[in-house]
């Protein structure tokens, strides 16, 4: 359930994104809106491969999809989430870094879906790799609220900053199952603040 | 001392000023009220005509500037524009 919810929001400020790029044709806007769109796929995706746990849902996807077992779809649904969490983080790095080069996204987009593909341990990997990178957008957010100290950019910091912090119990969830409730409920103080900020940004 | 514009600041600047000119404005009026560098007002009125928020008008007399549909859109939801950018640090 938390996961739907995370995957509605995102898509809201995701699409919310756009319609603000459509007006104003900043690209910030429109990096900010693809990478909401992809955290927000990752999140379906997350919730649909919880709610497959429930086979007969699972199998029925791998009749119509043609997919042999229950398993390939499992890991083609891993390997997808992994790959869109990663890439809405790098698109939005990359657009705290303000340049205009598209190598160094393509670089961003490549080098840690390279390295999580060929490592051994996948799940540390994507949860280091995804915190590194939110180190970067929580600095970038902590630097935004120094330069415009207002409420509504001390929201977007703490929401970042745990989300960073809920990532790094999801590096110790791989063994420890608490770390990973305590993940979630991380993630979800973030959203709800991210949703909050949204909702202020909407009601002016 | 005024805090220095940011970049949305200063097109909406540019976009009213020609807005209130109703018709057609040229640039040296522009320039004097956008309170910009002859060079900087250049690149400003390029990027505007690339995002097609004002067209350029060729006459005998020379150029002159008016505000499209989309340039006047940007104007009313300018406040909705800055609101989201400040709070996502998109500015």
């Amino acid at each position: 359930m938390f996961t739907l919810a995370f995957a509605i929001i995102t898509l809201g400020l995701g699409l919310f994104a756009f319609k603000i790029h459509k007006l104003s044709e900043q690209k910030s806007t429109k990096l900010f809106g693809i990478s909401f769109i992809f955290i927000s796929l990752h999140y379906f995706i997350q919730s649909l491969l919880n709610f497959s746990i429930v086979s007969t849902l699972n199998q029925n996807i791998c009749n119509i999809m043609k997919i042999d077992n229950i398993n390939s779809l499992n890991t083609l649904g891993a390997y997808s989430h992994m790959l869109f969490f990663i890439m809405g983080l790098a698109t939005l790095t990359y657009m705290t870094l303000k340049i205009e080069n598209k190598t160094t996204y393509i670089l961003l987009l490549i080098l840690p879906i390279a390295s999580i593909i060929f490592s051994q341990n996948k799940l540390y990997l994507f949860y280091a790799i995804a915190s590194i990178f939110l180190i970067f957008i929580a600095i970038h957010y902590l630097k935004n609220y120094l330069k415009n100290r207002q409420f509504k950019t001390l929201l977007i910091l703490i929401a970042f900053i745990f989300l960073l912090f809920g990532n790094l119990h999801f590096i110790f969830s791989v063994n420890h199952g608490v770390y990973y409730i305590i993940g979630h409920f991380l993630e979800l103080v973030a959203y709800l603040l991210i949703l909050l900020n949204f909702i202020l940004v909407l009601k002016k | 001392m005024t805090k220095k514009r940011n970049r949305l600041q200063v097109i909406r600047d540019i976009l009213s000023t020609i807005n209130k000119k109703k018709g057609e404005i040229k640039p040296t009026h522009i320039l004097y009220k956008s309170n910009l560098s002859h060079h900087m007002m250049d690149e400003y009125l390029k990027e505007l005509i690339s995002k097609k928020f004002i067209k350029e008008n060729r006459k005998t007399r020379g150029k002159t500037y008016s505000i499209t549909k989309k340039g006047k859109d940007y104007l009313d939801q300018y406040k909705l524009i800055t609101n989201f950018t400040e709070s996502f640090g998109l500015d």
